[in-house]
């Protein structure tokens, strides 16, 4: 199964080397399904049915990797009656790290345990929809049979007549000698022995944010060793130097399929392959009734609502300003924004200019609200109305027309005013 | 020497004791109505799940635990206090659970024998 695009060139290439090495295949072009889930669109079911006459397999279906994608895919199959095995295994980061119990927060062995009930509930509900969970690292030996290596290191073969890839992504590292034994990334966070103390963070996304986020609240002298890092500006002369308990890298991720044995049934493997435009968790869980629903609807990749989940937490949904300038031209925009102090920050010496609201319309199309950003508590949540709004149609005026909440962050949506073009102060001078 | 150790016991004290016992090791707890005179429950659920539970012991690992532990009476049972409730979260019967973690099987869960056959064998 090849999941591509038509325009991708990347993608050609693939095509091409299936076709020169004669091995059979089949595609799925999501620019022209639009959706991201094979299974929703109903193809996984087809091609499934294609082959269900093959009980030269121990499975109708075998996945491998057992996150968010590949458990709702097994579920599937399994409601369809196929016979369906699971294969789950967590490679450890360099650090050897499992889930251990530690005692630098309280409040880790209670994630810890979270997450525990969270997976045992996952392979129980798997379970009794007949899916063999199996918690081993799967790689392929031969044409549609599989090696699976658990914890022990006792192997053991399956063969079955479709496999699924979902392995998804982990954490990259810097690729400079000594990276992986003196840096952390995010999955080593939570099950640290120890408080990592001061921390350099490497990166400025999501991840990186919300890992800053976190420990900033910890702030506690930590106890592992030290590490001196000296970094050069790539922009000017600029040099920091300084030195700090723990360097946790989050620099991006990547797909984890080199280590498949993909290589032993010929499929090639291109960078970023694990068909996901959209690198974040954006919760889809289909319903049967769904399946044949979304067969040619149009999945919309530019209103996925995100929010980074900081202490102060930023949502957005559709455009960010400059890339809306690229695409409806500046001249063609009007934005729309403002600080603002919500109500709860009753504490006297609390910035009444912290948070932020704004929205982009597009002008030639009836102030259509084609960007939707908010910069304070509960970004989150109130990002996720808005996108519904947005995927509704939303405009200036019916945000203008709506009715605010008292007192709500939310509401400053419903009383836009100031537009950035005018240049106006938009400065709160207290309640 | 058997492969895994096999304790019954009667209420919550009980119970505690028998954990204490064989601290360190992998206990495995199922809570079930306690029976009458004749050996049958007041919980008709849990007359139903025990052979399957009672089954699953061949999936046990090596050196494991396994407290069989009858509750009390049904009064005792239902009320919202009981040391069970509330100092254990076991808050049904019949429940099968791997003490001090989160693998837990509840009411018809138990029923299952795919998976109770997986909270035994689990690593």
């Amino acid at each position: 199964m090849i999941f591509s695009k038509s325009y991708c060139p990347h993608s050609a290439r693939v095509k091409e080397l299936f076709s020169s090495l004669g091995v059979a295949f089949n595609i799925l072009e999501l620019d022209k399904i639009g959706c991201v889930h094979a299974h929703q669109s109903g193809l996984l079911q087809t091609l499934l049915e294609e082959k269900s006459h093959a009980s030269a397999y121990d499975y109708d279906l075998i996945v491998i990797g057992g996150g968010s994608g590949g458990l709702s895919c097994a579920k599937e199959a399994a409601i369809w009656g196929k016979k369906v095995m699971v294969l789950d295994f967590v490679v450890p980061s360099p650090h050897g790290t499992f889930w251990v119990k530690h005692n630098w927060e309280t409040m880790i062995e209670a994630i810890q345990k979270h997450i525990g009930s969270l997976n045992w509930h996952y392979k129980s509900s798997l379970r009794e929809k007949a899916v063999t969970y199996v918690n081993s690292y799967g790689e392929f030996v031969a044409d549609h049979k599989i090696k699976a290596t658990n914890k022990k290191g006792q192997e053991a073969y399956f063969t079955a007549a479709n496999f699924v890839i979902a392995t998804g992504e982990r954490p990259r590292y810097l690729g400079l000698p000594g990276d992986k034994e003196y840096c952390i990334t995010s999955d080593d966070l939570f099950s640290l022995r120890h408080s990592p103390g001061k921390t350099l963070v490497v990166g400025a996304s999501y991840v990186a944010l919300e890992c800053a986020g976190f420990l900033i609240q910890q702030l506690e002298s930590g106890s592992p060793g030290k590490l001196k890092v000296v970094a050069k500006s790539t922009e000017g002369r600029e040099t920091i130097e300084d030195i700090y308990n723990t360097v946790l890298l989050a620099i991006g991720r990547e797909s984890c399929t080199r280590k498949l044995g993909l290589e032993k049934i010929g499929v090639k493997i291109n960078e970023s392959d694990i068909a996901a435009s959209i690198m974040l968790c954006s919760i889809r869980f289909p319903q049967e009734s769904e399946l044949k629903a979304t067969v040619g609807a149009t999945c919309d990749y530019v209103n996925v609502p995100t929010t980074v989940f900081t202490p102060l937490e930023y949502g957005c949904c559709g455009y960010a300003e400059e890339k809306a300038a690229e695409v409806y031209s500046k001249k063609n925009l009007e934005v729309y924004h403002t600080l603002f102090w919500p109500l709860e920050w009753t504490v006297a010496d609390r910035d009444n200019n912290t948070c932020y609201a704004k929205i982009i319309c597009n002008r030639l199309d009836n102030d259509r609200v084609i960007g939707f950003h908010i910069f304070g508590p509960n970004a989150g949540e109130i990002t996720q109305g808005f996108a519904a709004a947005m995927k509704c149609g939303l405009t200036k005026q019916l945000l203008d027309n709506t009715i605010g909440i008292h007192p709500t962050c939310g509401e400053v949506f419903t009383s836009l005013e100031i537009t950035k073009s005018s240049g106006l102060d938009i400065s709160q001078k207290g309640c | 020497m058997a492969r895994y150790v096999d304790v019954r016991v009667s209420g919550f004290q009980e119970f505690n004791q028998a954990v204490e016992q064989h601290k360190g090791k992998t206990i495995f707890a199922y809570f079930t109505g306690s029976k009458d005179a004749e050996g049958k429950s007041w919980c008709p659920d849990c007359e139903l799940a025990e052979p399957v539970v009672l089954d699953g012991l061949k999936h046990i690992g090596e050196g494991c635990v396994f407290i069989y532990c009858q509750v009390g009476e049904r009064p005792y049972w239902k009320d919202p206090n009981n040391d069970f409730r509330k100092q254990l979260k076991v808050t049904a019967v019949p429940t099968l659970l791997k003490y001090g973690k989160p693998q837990k099987l509840v009411e018809s869960e138990c029923l299952q024998a795919s998976l109770v056959e997986m909270i035994f064998s689990e690593e």
